[in-house]
């Protein structure tokens, strides 16, 4: 077995050589004792019964791509402010990592915008955000997040699939493959990207939702908030739906054949996918028709139907939830703010402060809330230093300190959890790691994380990685 | 202190010497605080089963013996005691027990080791002799049964979720914990003739997922049979309050979900009666008196 060590990375490449050597089918169910079969993975999902009560049934997570600034969003720093201008003190500093701000002065940098006081706990937020500020009461504040990575795509790839270096599955793959997939004319995993008019900032890699060693057919599939919602889906003019089926039949008929002598899971995933792409001809169009959703609706979101803006998206969040879509993610680009923060800030939170709040609302007023997960949360924080390279002063990547936020799906309402020191430089009080947002997450789906492993070039890969995840137990209701 | 070789020695003695003064075994601290700890949080991987680490903590005798790394109670002093040690490290050290997971010890459960370690870990000392543990919780409930166990009705299962399209999905690893109704992936394939079939597994559905299926007022009236149901999602269905009637014998409903529906003020007024009834979702129906806040319309 000396091409073990040697072998590609999926388990696809891995069962192709064994079927030219050894014999497969042996040799596969040899494998599966030891891990859930990932051939057989059905649209239940591999962990049947769940072993922990089910308290989100689906996660919508809103992503603010670029890494959004605690200080003018989420975390106050009245002190920050008094000491403005000041250098930062290099007990705190010292030999701690920094991204672009290397060899510069630390300077402190204030809260540019004030804070208001929102809610029955009167918890601080930027006012900026009024209308987050007006759901406060529903959401859980978390404000002493961390972070291993200080760079884009490292940030959301540990976010995501819980390492810096992609090939990892993504979130919403290890979600689907262990829960499976509750809509059968929809994928499972939805991902739609969203960007302020007129921007182009740093792109988001389709990498970020892909399955890695899982089966493809768990990727995430984007849809587009513009125009055509999946390319090239619509028929050609003089292609009828019978004659799509009487194809898609027969291709599948010969995947099936083919299958059922390699036994590759690529190969379920292709018929699967065929099978998927029929059925998207006919319900993309149905998602994407807002026709039904009255004006009140739009109003809330604050959105035009098919404007391609975040709020749109979450509203086809919403309705993508209410098709039994497993895992929905948004991304919204634009809040890489090294320059300009006082001027760009303010576009951002109007771009997502009012949608994001209707979603919330949305879901409460049709009873979706309890059993659905919002997670609201950029790839990293920001320096409480300034950055003064160009234009106007902006914050620097930082990863000792974020702010993030959940609804809904069994965490506590109306709950701040966590703390950062006074400068905002680094979280202090119930300090909170990547692995521990996903291990909660599995947790809530009903799902244990330190159990839910997929062999993986020899390891019992998990979400949580190996340095050791655990549920943040202080924030479940 | 003494050393932990000749406590060991010293015990059989202690013991006999200390029955005299002491108080019965079930009145001592050991017995009273710190072996249901031991049971409820160690036992299963350190018992008469199994004895990770050769260790065994159902006993005092079998807890002084210690392990394969020797003793773990310094009796006097809970930070150089391994059984301290372990259960207050962080929880992902390696070393951290309970290990994979498992429940932790409570804060309380972690203090009350503390205080009978700190007392001398004695088997004998009377409950009351070591002041300032926290008091005890009141006993949970044990976890009722939310409907009867399904598995001996799988096949029958698994053919209804064949022929009707929808699925019939534990809500635990518990097989009491009964059922849950999804379909959200076909949700027109359910209709009113579905949930009549539905009739021989009824009792084992605690949760219905109908959002968006064609059923009707005339179905409802096969809910009733679902007696151990206790969430009723109708969203964008056909109901209107005439059917809601069919549900007065759903004496365990807890949610019932009727945003998109037609019911109005007349089919709320039918569900007054419901006993376990906490929240109903009205949003986007005729039903009036409902404030913007859709909490208000939670009963």
């Amino acid at each position: 077995m000396n091409f073990l060590p040697t072998a590609a990375q999926t388990r696809r490449a891995f069962l192709g050589r064994v079927s030219q050597g050894v014999g497969a089918v042996a040799l596969a169910s040899l494998l599966g004792k030891t891990s859930p079969p990932l051939h057989g993975a059905a649209a239940r999902g591999v962990v049947d019964p769940l072993p922990l009560p089910q308290r989100a049934k689906r996660v919508i997570w809103l992503t603010m791509a670029g890494g959004p600034s605690q200080f003018e969003t989420f975390d106050p720093k009245p002190k920050l402010a008094q000491l403005h201008g000041e250098a930062m003190p290099e007990s705190l500093t010292r030999g701690q990592q920094l991204a672009q701000l290397q060899g510069q002065r630390l300077v402190c940098h204030a809260p540019q915008f004030p804070f208001a006081k929102f809610g029955k706990n009167q918890t601080e937020i930027c006012s900026l955000f009024p209308h987050i500020g007006s759901v406060v009461d529903d959401i859980c504040l978390i404000r002493s997040m961390t972070t291993d990575a200080i760079n884009h795509d490292p940030a959301h790839m540990f976010m995501n699939t819980g390492s810096q270096i992609a090939g990892r599955p993504s979130m919403g793959a290890w979600v689907n493959y262990g829960l499976g997939s509750e809509a059968e004319n929809l994928p499972g995993f939805v991902v739609m990207v969203s960007t302020g008019p007129g921007r182009s900032p740093q792109p988001i890699a389709t990498r970020q939702w892909s399955s890695g060693f899982l089966p493809s057919r768990f990727q995430g599939v984007q849809l587009h908030g513009r125009g055509d919602a999946v390319h090239y889906l619509a028929n050609p003019g003089h292609v009828s739906r019978a004659q799509q089926r009487t194809d898609v039949t027969a291709i599948n008929a010969l995947n099936r054949q083919h299958d059922a002598f390699v036994h590759d899971p690529e190969i379920a995933t292709r018929i699967a996918q065929y099978e998927l792409a029929f059925q998207l001809q006919a319900s993309v169009p149905e998602l994407t028709d807002l026709r039904g959703e009255d004006a009140r609706t739009l109003a809330l979101y604050g959105c035009a139907p098919g404007d391609g803006s975040f709020a749109a998206n979450c509203l086809l969040a919403r309705r993508l939830a209410e098709r039994g879509v497993r895992f929905i993610q948004l991304y919204h680009r634009d809040w890489d703010h090294h320059s300009q923060l006082r001027e760009e800030m303010p576009l951002k939170a109007q771009e997502t402060d009012r949608a994001s709040a209707a979603l919330i609302t949305d879901l409460k007023q049709r009873g979706m809330l309890d059993d659905t997960l919002v997670v609201w949360t950029g790839e990293f924080g920001r320096t409480p230093m300034s950055q003064q390279t160009k234009g106007t002063a902006g914050r620097d990547h930082h990863n000792k300190s974020m702010s993030l936020w959940l609804a809904g799906g069994g965490v506590q309402r109306g709950l701040v959890y966590g703390a950062t020191d006074e400068f905002g430089y680094a979280a202090t009080e119930n300090i909170c790691t990547v692995h521990d947002l996903h291990a909660t997450m599995l947790h809530l789906l009903g799902i244990r994380h330190d159990a839910f492993t997929v062999k993986f070039q020899g390891l019992d890969a998990k979400l949580t990685g190996v340095e050791g995840g655990r549920v943040i137990q202080g924030i479940l209701g | 202190m003494i050393s932990w070789p000749n406590f060991r020695r010293a015990v059989p003695a202690l013991a006999v010497l200390a029955a005299v003064v002491a108080a019965r075994a079930e009145d001592t601290f050991y017995a009273q605080r710190v072996a249901p700890i031991l049971e409820q949080k160690c036992v299963a991987c350190h018992g008469e089963k199994k004895q990770k680490g050769k260790l065994r903590l159902d006993s005092f005798a079998h807890l002084m013996r210690g392990g394969e790394g020797g003793g773990v109670v310094q009796s006097g002093d809970a930070k150089d005691s391994e059984l301290f040690i372990r259960v207050t490290l962080h929880p992902a050290d390696e070393d951290f027990m309970p290990a994979d997971s498992k429940p932790p010890l409570t804060p309380d459960e972690v203090k009350v080791l503390e205080l009978w370690i700190a007392a001398g870990a004695s088997a004998t000392a009377p409950l009351s002799s070591i002041k300032g543990a926290p008091a005890l919780a009141a006993p949970k409930a044990p976890v009722a049964a939310l409907a009867p166990d399904w598995q001996p009705r799988s096949a029958q299962i698994a053919r209804l979720e064949e022929e009707l399209g929808v699925r019939l999905v534990a809500r635990s690893h518990l097989p009491t914990d009964g059922l849950v109704l999804r379909t959200a992936g076909a949700p027109t394939r359910c209709d009113d003739a579905a949930l009549a079939k539905l009739a021989p597994v009824a009792d084992l559905i605690v949760e219905a997922e109908l959002a968006r299926t064609k059923i009707t007022d005339a179905g409802l009236v096969w809910l009733a049979t679902f007696s151990n149901l206790r969430a009723l999602d109708l969203t964008r269905t056909r109901v209107t309050s005439a059917g809601l009637g069919s549900l007065a014998s759903l004496g365990k409903l807890e949610s019932l979900n009727l945003t998109s529906t037609g019911v109005d003020d007349a089919g709320v007024a039918r569900l007054k009666d419901l006993p376990a009834l906490r929240k109903t979702w009205v949003f986007d129906t005729r039903v009036t008196g409902v404030t913007a806040d859709p909490a208000a319309s939670a009963k």
